[in-house]
């Protein structure tokens, strides 16, 4: 990051146009200062040559030579012009060589040129004068220098120098000062932003607890990587699961293809091999199939083909299908309706939810044991719910009970894809209803249905 | 085997497996894009004593549809230029009743495709097995005929579909409501392999694969019932495929 950079820079740049505005916004300032100044002075010595005139015109003639001569000498700075000229333009007393030409004798006062003698030679100077005809014909003219007003434009100068150029010099280097910091956090930022594009999940941008602007970016950009890092560990877990459940089937397959290629001798033999191989396939087709089905039910808006299903019917044919199985395995199935009860919804998409619960509560519950399938109508609500006598679901797994493909390690031997409550899950969202998991010993298992609003 | 009803006119395909020398052979046309599924579908069917015709684009496929009317076809429904439901539906605008099985990819089973089975025409998703495809196809083409017959009867086996009762030979057999609709539906379809999918659509109206081998678990309550210890047995398994009621061994 070089010098060309800080000066290229935003804020750099907002600095200078800042800088430049306020210079010429003090620029006009003092000129308006200046102006009122120089109006104010000439105004004041108007009115002092004003009344000098007065005050010598009133005097009788033959004191007003003395009283010129008085008024001359009192001036030290020499700023001061006076003259008495004859009824024929000749000079009888003053400073002044010669009546000016270009001063009318009107009583005002006017700006003139005059030229003056000094011992260094002619000078021409602008003055302010005034000129009036005496009684006696004379011509009474008083004038006074306003080169004070340059004086004070000097003055003015000055005092911009000293004032401008410090606060100019200030305002570049508080913008050179706040672009360095502006960068300075923008190149750590981008670091930081390097190291999570490098894979570095859990690398945040620096904040700093103040509310400014750019730390609340930091924290709502940091609540995004959260939820970014959340869902990517989601996203690897499902995919190492889908992984491992796809590899396991297709590695049995090889390994069965492999030693049949070598070791069958016979056609039974090599048959036997190739059944093998096709179930272990089928097995991987049948996983690839379930992701497809939850891909298709998750993004699926099938509402328009929602109908009212009657529960209790539903429970009955689910008992009905299922009750062979659990009779295999010596599993008391029953089903309990306290009331014929119906909800808006898809009946395929619904019988395969509870048919989902039905079939892994019996999976799960060890011979022996007890399914019930139940309709209760709470508050608001129609609930179905599978209970069992199997080891349930504890609090931690209840969570990754619902995430693509977690199968529980301790049953990991039983049979099925592991997709069944993950497709629960997603009917169940889908229809708008919730899905609830109790806590174990004994599997318990909702779908709670609210009511619709009417309407 | 005693016939069921009268359907033997319209049953041609019955003799495909038979492949009788003096019947001119089942025609089934296949449009399928992808040359290895076709050889593989083709080569199957061949064995089972079908007559093949294949088509790898919808458009040639509808020309050979309309010329050669084939008794069954099987279409593959994303085909380069048209799609495989635009050709069934070419075909059915212009009167050919023609029984389709279309193969449909996992994912892209929408409601169009649903509703071939309302239609009489079925779908199969990619990837299947070819003993499904080939049981389907011989579904497609044994349709059972509408019948006005309320005693279904095959070898000993006897269902009357008014009473709800069921006998082989002299003996009575108590069969529960769901048993007797799978008997009920085996029976349409005697001699013909009928794979678990096939039952849990039918019989079942399962719309899903379940996770449990139910199909086997119901057909063996149901074969307990029907074949006694000291009878011939009448519910066949066939490994790796599914279901045959028939006479013989």
């Amino acid at each position: 990051m070089g010098q060309a950079h800080i000066i290229r820079s935003n804020t750099f740049r907002w600095a200078l146009a800042v800088a430049g505005v306020f210079a010429v916004f003090v620029i006009v300032l003092f000129g308006f200062i200046y102006w009122q100044a120089d109006q104010y002075l000439i105004a004041r010595s108007d009115k002092m040559i004003g009344s000098q005139l007065n005050f010598i015109a009133g005097l009788p003639s033959e004191r007003r030579l003395g009283a010129i001569n008085d008024h001359l000498k009192q001036d030290s700075r020499g700023v001061q012009y006076a003259g008495l000229f004859g009824a024929d333009g000749r000079k009888i007393a003053g400073n002044l060589e010669r009546f000016p030409p270009d001063l009318q004798v009107n009583d005002s006062v006017q700006s003139i040129s005059v030229e003056r003698t000094l011992p260094t030679g002619r000078e021409t100077h602008v003055i302010r004068a005034i000129a009036r005809h005496m009684p006696n014909g004379d011509a009474l003219v008083i004038g006074r220098e306003v080169d004070e007003t340059r004086e004070i434009s000097h003055v003015v100068a000055q005092a911009l120098a000293l004032g401008l150029l410090p606060a100019l010099c200030l305002c570049l280097l508080a913008g050179a000062w706040l672009s360095m910091r502006a960068q300075k956090r923008v190149e750590e930022v981008n670091q930081r932003v390097q190291r999570i594009i490098a894979g570095d999940l859990r690398e945040r941008l620096p904040h700093r607890d103040v509310d400014e602007p750019f730390s609340r970016l930091t924290v709502i950009v940091n609540g995004m990587l959260d939820e970014m890092e959340t869902m990517i560990h989601a996203l690897a877990g499902v995919g190492n699961d889908i992984a491992h459940d796809l590899r396991t089937p297709l590695t049995r397959a090889r390994l069965a293809l492999e030693r049949g290629r070598t070791n069958a001798t016979t056609l039974e033999q090599l048959q036997t091999v190739v059944d093998k191989a096709i179930a272990n396939i089928d097995q991987s087709l049948a996983i690839i199939t379930a992701l497809l089905r939850l891909a298709e039910i998750e993004n699926s808006r099938r509402s328009a083909a929602f109908g009212t299903v009657s529960l209790h019917e539903m429970l009955r044919e689910v008992c009905d299908i299922y009750e062979p199985i659990a009779e295999n395995k010596s599993i008391d199935l029953r089903v309990g309706v306290q009331q014929r009860l119906s909800v808006r919804g898809d009946r395929d998409l619904l019988f395969e939810a509870v048919a989902n619960l039905v079939d892994n509560a019996i999976k799960f519950t060890p011979e022996g044991g007890r399914v019930d399938i139940e309709l209760i109508r709470g508050d608001n609500e129609t609930t179905v719910r599978v209970t069992d006598t199997g080891p349930g679901i504890n609090d931690q797994e209840r969570e990754a009970v619902l995430r693509r493909f977690y199968r529980s390690d301790k049953i990991r031997s039983a049979p099925g894809v592991g997709l069944g409550l993950n497709l629960v899950a997603a009917i169940v969202k889908l229809h708008g209803f919730r899905l609830a998991i109790h806590p174990g010993p004994g599997g318990r298992l909702e779908v709670i249905c609210p009511d619709q609003q009417s309407g | 085997m005693i016939p069921r009803n009268s359907g033997s006119s319209t049953g041609r395909g019955a003799n495909a497996l038979a492949a009788a020398e003096n019947e001119p052979m089942t025609k089934v046309l296949l449009i399928e894009d992808d040359s290895e599924t076709a050889e593989e579908i083709t080569a199957e069917l061949a064995d089972r004593g079908f007559e093949v015709e294949w088509s790898a684009s919808g458009i040639e496929g509808l020309d050979k549809a309309r010329s050669s009317r084939p008794d069954a076809m099987i279409v593959d429904r994303l085909l380069p230029g048209i799609d495989g439901l635009t050709v069934i539906e070419a075909l059915r605008k212009d009167q050919v009743r023609t029984p389709v099985l279309v193969l449909s990819a996992l994912g892209a089973v929408d409601d169009r495709v649903r509703g071939l089975r309302m239609g009489g025409d079925d779908y199969l998703t990619k990837p299947f097995a070819l003993v499904e495809l080939v049981a389907r196809v011989e579904a497609l083409l044994r349709r059972p005929a509408e019948s006005r017959e309320t005693t279904l009867r095959v070898g000993p086996l006897e269902l009357d579909l008014i009473e709800r009762t069921a006998k082989r030979g002299d003996r009575v057999i108590d069969l529960l409501p769901r048993e007797f609709r799978l008997l009920e539906y085996m029976m349409q379809r005697s001699d013909q392999l009928l794979t678990r999918a096939m039952l849990l659509e039918e019989v079942w109206k399962y719309k899903f694969v379940p996770a449990t081998n139910l199909v086997d678990v119901h057909m063996g309550r149901l074969r307990h019932k029907v074949d006694g210890p000291d009878e011939s047995p009448m519910i066949h398994n066939v490994r790796g495929a599914g279901f045959i009621l028939r006479t013989g061994p």
